[in-house]
């Protein structure tokens, strides 16, 4: 996903780094070693408390934050409606439906509801589903993939198209290309997804045929709901590039290196982009955070299998089961990125291995 | 760890599947949609949603049983007549007020080679009864058990009487299961591998992907015309278009009326209306302080132009209604004529119940019905009535429908009925009985009339309680009668097939 880790710029003044780390910092103890200014690994055994403690703390507030999500969406679904009104139809008595509440469970208290919910997902069992009478984890496991597929594709999309698009308009600031680059940027964070999903389906799928308007299965079913999904991230990312880019290269060793004769694409690859992806690659993880919410959408323009549907269905219909499963997931999705985005500053910034 | 059916899969889940999956489905991209082999002829149908299963009894949905009313005949049905005919079952009789007889046709197989009679009967009725079943189907909680007289002969006993039971087991109380088989491979493996008598075989489900089934040669009735049916779901009408335009899919069903409209004009898609049975009509508290003066009921009705609310906000898919009880039903009175559309009455109407500077009243509605919801205040704000419209997200709405409050849907609200028996009861059984959760009436003179149109087994008995029910709507006015709804489909314009009033894709007959 990243752009190649460069070599670091000799003339970045780093500060030597001691053993020590932050609580802020990723936990890895494998971390890959892409600089040779230092050695991630603690050596120390007091560096290897600090560490140790660090990973503790954030495992324990990781699981703090999938509690708060989990009791949010438990309380809000079942204040929000009872599922059975719409599993029934209207010409049911009050013994049939009293019948299907306490066969669903939920004529249980809420709070042996709620502990029952709990004692499941300590197990990683997160009940059945009401509408579908089947496993939520096999539900859910089954729409992973298109999903999985979906957000990895428009973020792959994200990264090649805004790194080209900020680069040149950071490369060019000031000039028409510039201002066209960054004109149609603006038009894609603009126009809402929906909206252009609706127009490419019907350029590409319906007038033009070259590309199958709905559904799953080949490369060519991907190309339509992955741009939709991207678009929007594009702009986001571009426009940080560019800003952060434009900012790098002010700096000093940026300067230095103009003044031994580095081209602009040098200066660029060698001395800038690393640096200036920084910010970026924070923004890339809250991205993701938007991509899984646009894919909600995404996938119900496109017929797309994936999880977002099912996340749709499960809430018109009160899926409580159905609709925790999808928050647990969403929500350990969210926690596992923010661990990554924090692993990647230690790859790339050497500086945040050491105490900052 | 609790054992679970399919255990690969809970631990990609507990690895964190994203990884993984991506990394499957990397692999497995390539592969196509799977056509139909050879040259198959495929009828493609998209509706809004799929089935939530395949196990008939978990289903009572209508989008699911229009695919397993394929694989599963019922033991009457309702062809495109509207005429209750022959199924499975070939006659039948009332014996007794208990006591139903259905005589089987003989020489039915279901899909594995098992035999067809009088015990898969008896099996397939009991299983549905059964609470252990869990079935959402409610049509035969009257049913006690059923009886095997001989190998093709069985009767269905009540516990209470019902006279629409023919009726009943015409759609999902009705469906024929395989008793032999479902004791082999149980429930949960019955559900993805279903086995029924149908004209169509089960071949393959990908979830949210494509249902696909294969002619069944040896059917009773013949074998059907289309080699396969494939199913998909299309929540959104854009996608139905686009998907007939590109051509992967044949026939879009059930659109609503804007939907519908989108796809008006485009070559490649023909779009036929066809009569259906869902009511719509306001229901209004006769209890409320204002609607509780007759005068005022009938000066909403007189108020709303229906014919110009469906000219104008159903692009003519639809037919006026003067009653709750649709014209394709038993029972149905065509002579009473509905209201006459005059503001000017209306307002005299208002003034001689003490309302000539206009009131104003609580409307609840699904906001899926927000078009139709805007069409009356417009027409009532005309009038003088004034409504606090109060649209509800459709879940919210069906709560309510079902709570024990009737102040939680205001002074008035829109629903919609659909009564698939096509039993005049069917519509009329939620909404008048005082001790019904729907129903805002209070009087005993109906009481006593759905008392007779639900427990009488003689039909002629029935049809008086029918007829007199209607004129008593037409006199009391205790809702604000709208409009019988119109089934449309769009097609790529190759398609013969015409449904019945319910619009169940029973598809043996597309040619």
């Amino acid at each position: 996903m990243n752009s190649a880790p460069a070599p670091p710029p000799s003339s970045t003044p780093s500060s030597a780094p001691s053993a020590e780390t932050s609580g802020e910092t990723s936990t890895s103890t494998t971390s890959p070693t892409t600089s040779p200014t230092t050695s991630p690994t603690p050596s120390t055994p007091s560096a290897r408390r600090h560490l140790l403690r660090a990973a503790l703390t954030r495992l324990l507030s990781s699981l703090g934050v999938l509690w708060a999500a989990v009791t949010v969406v438990f309380v809000l679904s079942r204040a929000s409606g009872d599922p059975v009104a719409q599993l029934l139809p209207e010409n049911a008595n009050p013994e049939q439906v009293a019948q299907m509440q306490a066969t669903l469970g939920l004529d249980r208290p809420l709070i042996v509801q709620y502990l029952d919910f709990l004692g499941g997902l300590v197990r990683l069992d997160l009940g059945d589903s009401l509408l579908y009478r089947e496993p939520v984890t096999s539900l859910i496991a089954e729409r992973i993939p298109a999903t999985a597929l979906l957000a990895a594709t428009a973020l792959l999309i994200t990264v090649v198209v805004s790194f080209l698009a900020g680069s040149i308009a950071a490369m060019r600031r000031g000039t028409g290309v510039d201002r066209t680059v960054m004109s149609l940027v603006l038009v894609g964070q603009s126009t809402p997804a929906f909206w252009v999903g609706i127009l490419l389906v019907l350029l590409f799928g319906v007038q033009l045929r070259v590309l199958p308007a709905a559904g799953y299965g080949t490369l060519a079913h991907l190309v339509l709901p992955a741009t939709t999904l991207a678009i929007f991230s594009v702009a986001v990312v571009a426009r940080l590039l560019r800003s952060s880019l434009i900012e790098v290269m002010g700096q000093d060793h940026v300067r230095t290196a103009r003044a031994k004769g580095a081209g602009e694409v040098r200066v660029l690859l060698a001395h800038s982009l690393r640096n200036a992806s920084m910010p970026v690659i924070t923004v890339l993880g809250l991205e993701l955070g938007a991509l899984l919410g646009g894919a909600i959408l995404t996938e119900q323009i496109f017929n797309w299998p994936g999880i977002g549907r099912l996340t749709i269905d499960a809430i018109s219909f009160r899926d409580f089961p159905l609709v925790q499963g999808t928050v647990v997931l969403f929500a350990a999705t969210f926690i596992v990125v923010n661990l990554l985005v924090d692993l990647s500053y230690a790859i790339i910034d050497p500086r945040v291995r050491t105490e900052a | 760890m609790t054992s679970l059916p399919r255990p690969t899969r809970r631990d990609a889940l507990r690895l964190g599947a994203c990884g993984s999956a991506l990394g499957a489905v990397a692999l497995t991209t390539g592969c196509g949609s799977e056509p139909a082999a050879g040259d198959a002829r495929a009828l493609r149908i998209a509706q809004k949603s799929e089935p939530t299963g395949l196990d008939p009894h978990l289903e009572s949905g209508l989008d699911g049983m229009n695919v397993l009313i394929n694989i599963f005949d019922t033991l009457t049905m309702r062809d495109t007549d509207n005429e209750l005919v022959p199924r499975l079952a070939t006659s039948w009789e009332a014996v007794d007020e208990h006591r139903w007889r259905f005589h089987l046709r003989e020489g039915v197989t279901f899909h594995n080679g098992e035999p067809f009679d009088a015990a898969s009967v008896k099996f397939s009725i009991e299983r549905l009864i059964d609470p252990a079943t869990e079935s959402t189907i409610i049509e035969l909680r009257a049913v006690d058990h059923a009886e095997i007289v001989d190998e093709h002969t069985v009767d269905i006993v009540m516990a209470v009487p019902d006279p629409v039971i023919p009726e009943k087991v015409s759609l999902f109380g009705g469906v024929m299961l395989p008793p032999g088989y479902l004791e082999d491979v149980g429930a949960e493996q019955f559900a993805a591998q279903p086995v029924g008598t149908g004209p169509f075989r089960f071949v393959s489900w990908r979830k949210a992907q494509l249902l696909r089934l294969e002619a069944n040669a040896e059917h009773w009735n013949g074998r059907p015309a289309f080699d396969e049916l494939h199913f998909t779901a299309m929540p959104n009408p854009a996608s139905a278009l686009a998907g007939i335009q590109s051509d992967a899919v044949d026939m879009v069903s059930a659109l609503d009326p804007e939907a519908a409209l989108q796809l008006e004009g485009y070559k490649d898609v023909a779009l036929e209306k066809y009569p259906g049975i869902r009511m719509y009509f306001v229901v209004l508290d006769t209890e409320h302080e204002i609607l509780r003066d007759e005068r005022v009921r009938r000066a909403l009705n007189h108020a709303v132009d229906v014919p110009l609310l469906i000219e104008a906000v159903l692009n003519d898919s639809g037919r006026e209604a003067a009653t709750i009880v649709p014209r394709e039903a038993f029972g149905y009175v065509p002579d009473i004529p509905p209201p006459e559309r005059d503001p000017d009455l209306a307002r005299r109407l208002l003034a001689e119940a003490g309302y000539a500077d206009g009131i104003e009243l609580r409307f609840t509605s699904s906001n899926k019905e927000q078009l139709v919801c805007e069409a009356l205040a417009g027409m009532l704000g005309d009038v003088g009535v004034t409504l606090d419209l109060e649209l509800l997200e459709p879940g919210t709405f069906a709560e309510r429908l079902e709570s024990d409050d009737p102040s939680s849907l205001g002074s008035m609200y829109l629903t919609g009925s659909t009564g698939w028996t096509l039993d005049g009861g069917a519509t009329l059984q939620s909404y008048i009985r005082s001790d019904r959760r729907r129903s805002r009436i209070r009087s005993d003179h109906a009481d006593a009339l759905m008392d007779t149109i639900e427990q009488t087994i003689d039909p002629d008995t029935r049809l008086e309680a029918l007829q007199e029910m209607q004129q008593w709507l037409r006199d009391e006015a205790p809702f604000l009668f709208l409009y019988q709804a119109d089934l449309d489909f769009a097609t790529n314009g190759e398609i013969t097939w015409e449904p019945n009033v319910n619009g169940t894709l029973a598809m043996e007959t597309a040619r």
